[in-house]
Formats: C-alpha cells, structure tokens, sequence
C-alpha cells in the first residue's frame, strides 16, 4: 500500500501542469514562478490529509494554485479595475525569452493585461473547464462567470487582432 | 476569431513546460518544508525567550525587592501584560499562518478578509496606542529602580529619574510606535487588497 506521501507526489506528478500554468499567468519574472510553484507544492501537502473528495482533486489543485499565487502577489502587483480595455504594454522583456510559438506569446501578453481575477477564469476557460467547475473553484455563480468570460474574451480577441 | 481558436492556441503552452520529475518534486516540497519550519522555529523560540528572559528578570528582581510594594506591582502588571502578549501574539499568528488555501477563492478572500479586520480594524485594534507606552514606562522603570538601588517611591521623587525618563520616553516610544505602525500599514494594505478583490468578485460590472 502506498504512503500518503507517495500518494501525493504521484498525484502531483500527474497534475504539475496546472501549477506550472497558474504561476506563468500570475507571475512574469522566471525566479518568482518558481518560488510560487514550491509554495504551491507545500500548500497542496499541508491540505492534502483533508481532501475527501478524490474525484475533484483537478479543481482542489486550481483552487490552492490560484488562492496562493494571489496571496503572493498581494499588494505589489495591484492591478487596478479597468473600465476600458488598456493598450498592450510591452512585456516583450518577459515574454521573448519564453520558447513558445508567436500567437501563444501574444495570448500570454494579452492575459497579463487583465486584472487579477479575470486572469484565474480566463486560465480555467483556457483550460477547457465548464462553467459549473470554474463557479466552484472560484465560488461565484455561473452566470458571473459566463459574464466575465465573454468580457475577458473580447478583451484577449481584440488585443489580439490589432 | 472563433471562441474555441483561444483554446487551441493555449492547449501548445503543454509541450513548452518543463515537467518535473517525482524526486524533484518531492525535493522542492522538503526544501520548502524546512524553510517554513525554520521560520516558525525563529519566530516561536525568540519569542518565547525574549518572554521567558524578561519574566525571569522580573521574578528575580521582585523577590529582591519584595519590601517595596509598588515595585512588585510593577513588575507583576509587566509580567502579566508579557505572558497576555505572548499567548494572544502566537495564537493570531499561528492563526493567520494557517492559511486555508484549498476553499473556493471568494470563500478564502471572505475568510483572510474576517481574520485580518479582527486584528486591524476590530474592538481592540487600537489598543497599542495604550499598550507600547505603558509597557515602555514598566519596563524602564523597573529597570532604573533595581539598578539604581532606590525604592519606588524614592524614583519617582527624584528629579534626576523623572527627566530622564521624560527625555528617553519620546524616543523609545518613536521608535516603538514607528515599528508597529509600519507592520500594520503592510497589513492594512493586504487587507485592502483582498477586500477590493471580493468586492470585484461580487459585483459584475
């Protein structure tokens, strides 16, 4: 029979692209996701004992990943609430660096420009989840989160086609 | 652009992570562990030996003095605001520390958000404005009084002790208040933060 510990690190093995994928959405600089992603690792097993629900372990895994990478950014990168859509800024520092084909570089440019919260569902849509699994991760209604989809999507579109 | 074409492109961001192995994994969890642990360690123990330091001097210097009434309740009230502060600092800490990460986000933000007002904004927030120079002047006092080899009374009457401490209070207390109030500035940011967040999170605009 397996430890816990074994246990978890199988688990982690399986999912750690998620982890990967929420610290590159919240954080720009290389030595920051890695740090967010250790803290990550740590907050799962601190919380692992207590998962009941083996079958939900995706959207557990979202939830600690979004919850410690926001609580990591706190005040320092505060981005304020848009009414209107902001130009692009050049993140090209960052980004160019990354090995990733054009429009995935244009996509990541275009979800730093969103707020904090929009950035989470914009990755849970990105990630294919339903409607219902983004309402529980992020614990607001479905019909929120369908209103802050189509806004976040028009936001990326149009950065996009410019 | 099709709405599913920003999922496509997201869906290549798989073959650009660098997967780690189960051993480096577990190698970043054990590190990150200790770091954590460590940091309990240096905070719990100064904490309990700064305390234990000053309530032993305290024990020590009463039962010298235990002719001068005044000084052992001076000492007492220090001793006894000491072990308060010491218990209520490691509970709110060991509280705030204990961050439930796995809730849904707007029920963590609710829960940092509660747990934090408590602290910064509830009934007894501001009780440091009384607390530091209260305890400044304890302290200093029964200091002075043991070294100087004079009663309380004797202290308080002299002109010497009464300017000195009236001289030295500003001081200590700037520096006391200074370091308090920069520790809840960062808080209170945090906690405006959060706050702006559930309140983004709540209402759709």
């Amino acid at each position: 029979m397996k430890s816990l510990k074994e246990e978890f690190l199988d688990i982690l093995t399986n999912y750690q692209g998620i982890l990967h994928k929420v610290s590159l959405v919240y954080f720009k600089n290389k030595n920051d996701r890695e740090d967010n992603i250790q803290e990550i690792i740590y907050q799962l097993w601190k919380s692992f004992p207590t998962i009941k629900n083996h079958n939900s372990i995706g959207s557990w895994i979202y939830a600690v990943s979004i919850n410690t990478s926001l609580s990591r950014i706190k005040k320092e990168s505060r981005v304020e609430y848009r009414e209107t859509i902001p130009e692009l800024s050049d993140k090209s520092d960052v980004i160019e660096n990354l090995s990733m084909n054009e429009s995935l570089k244009l996509l990541l440019k275009a979800i730093y420009n969103l707020d904090e919260l929009d950035k989470s569902i914009m990755l849970l849509y990105l990630e294919e989840k339903s409607y219902d699994e983004i309402a529980e991760i992020i614990g607001i209604s479905k019909s929120n989160v369908g209103v802050r989809i189509n806004r976040a999507k028009e936001f990326l579109k149009q950065n996009l086609n410019k | 652009m099709e709405n599913t074409e920003l999922q496509k492109i997201w869906k290549s961001i798989d073959n650009e992570i660098n997967q780690k192995s189960k051993d480096e994994l577990n190698l970043l969890m054990k590190s990150k562990a200790k770091q954590t642990l460590n940091k309990y360690i240096v905070i719990i123990i100064t904490s309990i030996l700064t305390s234990i330091g000053l309530i032993v001097f305290l024990l020590i210097t009463s039962i010298n003095r235990q002719h001068d009434l005044l000084y052992v309740i001076n000492n007492a009230t220090l001793g006894l605001i000491t072990i308060i502060s010491l218990i209520s600092g490691l509970l709110t800490w060991h509280k705030i520390q204990n961050n439930k990460f796995s809730l849904p986000l707007k029920d963590w933000l609710n829960e940092r958000i509660t747990l934090l007002s408590r602290g910064l904004i509830g009934k007894f927030s501001k009780l440091y404005i009384l607390l530091i120079p209260i305890l400044y002047i304890l302290t200093v006092l029964s200091i002075n009084i043991y070294f100087g080899n004079k009663s309380f009374i004797e202290v308080l009457n002299s002109k010497e002790s009464v300017i000195g401490l009236i001289i030295g209070a500003p001081i200590g207390l700037f520096v006391s208040y200074f370091a308090v109030r920069k520790i809840r500035k960062y808080q209170l940011q945090n906690l405006e933060f959060l706050k702006d967040m559930y309140s983004r999170l709540c209402n759709v605009r």
